[in-house]
C-alpha cells in the first residue's frame, strides 16, 4: 500500500511513474525557465547551450543536406523552360554590367587612396566567413539559425551575418563549430538604421513578423515608400550601409521593412568579422589644451554674428582667460605647423 | 504464459522509440525554409511522444519526456525548460491510464491528443512569456496546434492499425 502512495502502476506494461522524479523534474524545468532567460543569461548557460549546439550541428548538417537538394530539384525544372529568355536578359546585363565593372575598379581605387590618407581599415570581402545553414527552427520564442560555423573559424558574438541580398541578423551564441544568428525579425532584435536617401535614423524592431518595424523615427521622418533602408552604425555594433530592406508604409501610419535577405532562402551566408567600435579612451593627462580648447574657441567665434574666422581662436581664447590665452598663443603656433585637418582649415 | 507484447524483441521497439522521437526532433529544427513554401512544422515530438507513451508507456518514463523537451528547447533555441516542462505536464495529464492502456479507435485518441496539444501550448506560450519578460508570439503557436491536429491522424491511424494486427503490441510486440 506504501509502494501504491509512492509509485504508480500504469496498465499491464508495469510502467512505475514516480510522483517525487516527476515534482522533481517540475521544479528543475522551472528553475530552468527562470534563469535561462535570453535577456539575462548566465556565462554557463550560454557555454552549456553553446556545447550543445556544437555537437547538434554536424547531426543537422546532415539532414540538411538532402533537404537542399530537394529545395533544387522544383527550381531547376520550372527554370529550364525561362533559359532563353533569361540568357537574353543576361547578355544585356552583362553589357550594361562592363560599363559598371570598369566604375568600380575606379572608385575602388579612389577608395585606396582615400583609406591610405585616412588611415582606415574596411573589412575587405574575403575576410568574410562563409556558412551553411544547418538549422532553421520557427518557434513562437526565436527567431534564429543555427549555421555550421563558429569560433574556430573566428566567428564571434555580435558580428553582424549577411546573404546575397542584405542583412540577415547578427551572432548571439557561439560555439567551437557553430553559432547561433538572431535574425532581424526575431522578438528581441534592435537594429540602429537609417534611410539611405535621407539619412533620416531609426531602430529597426524585430516583432516575430516578415516584416520588422520602424521604430523612433520622429515626429516627421523623412522616410518615403520604397526608400532603401541601411544599416546606421550608429551603434558601433554593426557596419554603416549593410542593406536591410525597402520601407514600407502600413495604414496606421507607421513604418516597416521589406527585408531584402527575404528575397532568398536564407541558406548560406556570410559573417562579417565587423570589430565593435569602442568609445575612444579619455587620455591620463587632463591638461592638454591644444586640442581641447581650440574647438571651444572655434564655436565661441563661430557663434558671435559677423565673426571673422581666421585669428578668431586666439582672440576669443584670450578674452577668456589667462590660462587659456597662453593655449591660444600655442595654438596659433600650432597653426604655423597644422596637426590636423582643422587648423589646416584655419590658415586656409 | 507469455502475452503477445513479449513475442517479439523489445530492443526493437526501443530502437524505434528511439529513432522515431530523434527524427521528430531533428524535423522540428530542419531548415525547413529551405524547401519553398513549407515554412510550418506541426510538433512532430510531441506527436512522437504522445504516440510511445501511451503505446509502449515503459519507452517513455517522466525523465524521458522531460530530456525530450529539453533537447527540443536547445535545439531550436528557446528558454531551456520551456517545452520540458510543457511536455512533461501535459502527457502526465492526459496520457490513458488503466488496464487496456490506448484505445484502438481513431476518434478518443485524436481527442485525447487534441487536449494534449492544447495543454502543452498552452504551458508553453506561459513559460516562454515569462522567461522573455514579454508576451511570445502567438500566431506560430496556433499554426503549430493547427497543423498538428491536421497531421496527427495519419500517424496515429498507422500505429493503430498495426496495433490491431499485432494484438496489443506496436512495433516488435
Amino acid at each position: 500500500m506504501a509502494s501504491r502512495r509512492s509509485t504508480r502502476h500504469d496498465g499491464e506494461q508495469g510502467i512505475r511513474f514516480s510522483r517525487t522524479l516527476f515534482i522533481a523534474l517540475l521544479v528543475v524545468s522551472g528553475a530552468l525557465i527562470a534563469f535561462d532567460r535570453p535577456a539575462s543569461r548566465s556565462a554557463p548557460f550560454a557555454s552549456f547551450r553553446a556545447g550543445f549546439t556544437d555537437v547538434s550541428a554536424p547531426l543537422l548538417d546532415l539532414v540538411a543536406k538532402p533537404l537542399r537538394a530537394i529545395k533544387n530539384i522544383g527550381p531547376y525544372w520550372r527554370r529550364q523552360g525561362e533559359l532563353v529568355a533569361e540568357n537574353d536578359r543576361l547578355l544585356q546585363q552583362l553589357t550594361e554590367a562592363r560599363y559598371w565593372e570598369d566604375l568600380a575598379y575606379r572608385q575602388r581605387d579612389r577608395i585606396e587612396v582615400y583609406e591610405d590618407v585616412l588611415d582606415v581599415e574596411s573589412a575587405a570581402i574575403e575576410d568574410r566567413i562563409g556558412a551553411w545553414t544547418v538549422a532553421d527552427p520557427r518557434g513562437p520564442f526565436v527567431r534564429a539559425r543555427l549555421i555550421g560555423r563558429g569560433s574556430d573559424a573566428g566567428i564571434r558574438n555580435g558580428y553582424p551575418v549577411i546573404n546575397l541580398y542584405g542583412l540577415v541578423g547578427r551572432v548571439y551564441e557561439t560555439g567551437r563549430r557553430s553559432a547561433r544568428v538572431l535574425l532581424l525579425t526575431d522578438l528581441n532584435s534592435r537594429v540602429p538604421v537609417m534611410a539611405d536617401r535621407s539619412n533620416a535614423r531609426a531602430i529597426l524592431v524585430g516583432d516575430n513578423s516578415e516584416f520588422p518595424r520602424l521604430d523612433y523615427v520622429g515626429r516627421a521622418p523623412d522616410i518615403q515608400p520604397g526608400d532603401r533602408i541601411v544599416s546606421s552604425g550608429d551603434d558601433g555594433i554593426l557596419p554603416r550601409g549593410l542593406p536591410v530592406g525597402e520601407a514600407v508604409a502600413t495604414r496606421d501610419g507607421g513604418w516597416r521593412v521589406r527585408l531584402y535577405s527575404d528575397q532568398a532562402p536564407v541558406d548560406f551566408v556570410w559573417v562579417w568579422p565587423f570589430q565593435r567600435v569602442t568609445a575612444p579612451v579619455p587620455e591620463s593627462e587632463p591638461d592638454i589644451p591644444l586640442t581641447e580648447e581650440a574647438p571651444v574657441a572655434d564655436q565661441a567665434g563661430a557663434d558671435q554674428p559677423g565673426a571673422e574666422p581666421a585669428g578668431d581662436g586666439p582672440t576669443s581664447s584670450e578674452d577668456a582667460s589667462p590660462d587659456q590665452g597662453d593655449a591660444a598663443v600655442d595654438d596659433s603656433d600650432t597653426n604655423a605647423t597644422p596637426p590636423d585637418g582643422t587648423a589646416t582649415e584655419d590658415n586656409r | 504464459m507469455r502475452k503477445p507484447t513479449d513475442r517479439n524483441s523489445p530492443w526493437l521497439a526501443a530502437t524505434g522509440c528511439i529513432a522515431s522521437v530523434l527524427i521528430a526532433l531533428i524535423i522540428q529544427a530542419s531548415p525547413t525554409r529551405l524547401v519553398d513554401g513549407l515554412t510550418i512544422m506541426p510538433t512532430w515530438t510531441l506527436m512522437a511522444i504522445f504516440l510511445w507513451a501511451n503505446v509502449r508507456p515503459q519507452f517513455m518514463p517522466p525523465i524521458a519526456v522531460f530530456a525530450i523537451g529539453l533537447t527540443q528547447d536547445l535545439l531550436t533555441g528557446a528558454p531551456m525548460g520551456v517545452w520540458a516542462l510543457a511536455y512533461l505536464v501535459s502527457i502526465s495529464v492526459f496520457r490513458f491510464r488503466g488496464e487496456d492502456g490506448m484505445p484502438r479507435d481513431l476518434p478518443p485518441v485524436l481527442l485525447r491528443f487534441g487536449a494534449t496539444l492544447l495543454l502543452a501550448h498552452g504551458i508553453a506560450f506561459a513559460a516562454g512569456s515569462f522567461a522573455l519578460e514579454q508576451m511570445a508570439d502567438l500566431q506560430p503557436l496556433v499554426i503549430e496546434i493547427v497543423a498538428s491536429i491536421l497531421m496527427f491522424p495519419l500517424p496515429a491511424y498507422l500505429v493503430l492499425r498495426r496495433r490491431r494486427s499485432r494484438g496489443s503490441g506496436f512495433i516488435g510486440g
